[in-house]
């Protein structure tokens, strides 16, 4: 078994070493896999070195990375995908050319109480409305500006308890620090709001073929 | 992680509330057993109850704002939606699912949810 990292442009600079990384190339393009790790062993050690030789490659050429987990019986099954998948493939991959992905994730400091046993339904109901006051004025102030400054975005819905805005963003290379400098400038504006900012990262979020 | 960071805040620490999660994801994409097709079965049902219950829900904050309700209206309905998001969670928590995973990607149209 084989599994899949991510889709380049072929010919590509040469792998990094130590790696046990192969290629498979068709057309202009090529899959970067490498021995599928047995089930047994999958932790989250795994899927960090997964990011990490990732983010190797992503240093010096543009990647789509592949769904992690994607396992194939071997190197000509691959072959086969690329050749029958080439014209979306190459479509997905120009999509992301010259960019990389981006996170934003907004706080508010003004914690709504947790819905808790005790509270009326009509508290509830006002905790709901804040709550959802509160996102859309952080989506308008924070995640629309974002928008503007990059190449596509993806709004998820918020998972931690207070977290207003998830989102990512497709940001081209040379545009990272102004995009940093833009979240700086915003938490500025926004005293009230907590602004994390992270990557580069691949373009997980902007990988969908 | 701190080659990572474009901006932080000082109080970082308030981002670092959901962590554990990256062990659950993994084991969760990669096992096939029976188990977790009934997971899988569970957490579509939950999520078009979901909608239906977020769709309600923004109705009735709709209908609270219009004023068109009584107190004793608005108590009843913010108990119901109360409850019903009491047994979501617990739907949720038994099926071992998340807020995150009630959703589905409808590819050019972006997220259900």
């Amino acid at each position: 078994m084989i599994e899949l990292y991510a889709l380049t442009d072929h010919p590509a600079p040469s792998l990094p070493d130590g790696a046990s990384l192969s290629t498979v190339a068709h057309a202009g393009l090529a899959f970067v896999w490498g021995p599928a790790p047995t089930p047994t062993e999958l932790s989250p050690e795994l899927l960090w070195r997964h990011e990490e030789l990732l983010e190797k490659l992503m240093e010096d050429r543009d990647i789509l990375p592949v769904r992690y987990g994607t396992r194939l019986p071997d190197e000509a099954a691959a072959a086969w995908a690329l050749c029958e998948r080439h014209h979306e493939l190459a479509l997905a991959l120009d999509r992301v050319r010259g960019a990389v992905e981006l996170s934003v994730r907004v706080i508010g400091t003004e914690r709504e109480p947790p819905p808790a046993d005790g509270m009326s339904g009509t508290e509830y109901l006002r905790a709901r409305e804040q709550t959802s006051t509160a996102r859309a004025s952080a989506l308008r102030t924070v995640h629309e500006p974002l928008s503007l400054s990059a190449r596509a975005s993806s709004e998820r819905a918020p998972r931690a308890a207070g977290e207003l805005v998830r989102a990512a963003y497709l940001v081209d290379r040379e545009a990272v620090q102004e995009f940093a400098a833009t979240v700086t400038r915003l938490q500025a504006a926004h005293p009230r709001l907590r602004l994390l900012c992270t990557g580069p990262w691949p373009p997980y979020s902007f990988s969908e073929t | 992680m701190r080659d990572k960071l474009l901006h932080a805040p000082p109080d970082l620490d308030l981002f670092a509330t959901d962590r554990p999660r990256l062990d659950q994801a993994l084991t969760r994409r990669v096992n096939a057993d029976p188990e977790s097709v009934e997971r899988g079965l569970a957490q579509l049902v939950l999520t078009i109850v979901e909608l239906l219950r977020q769709l309600m829900e923004r109705q009735a904050l709709r209908r609270v704002d219009g004023g068109t309700l009584n107190e004793d209206q608005v108590e009843r309905l913010g108990h119901t939606f109360m409850e019903l998001d009491k047994r979501m969670a617990e739907l949720r928590e038994e099926f071992g699912l998340d807020q995150d995973d009630l959703n589905l990607n409808l590819g050019p149209l972006g997220n259900l949810l």
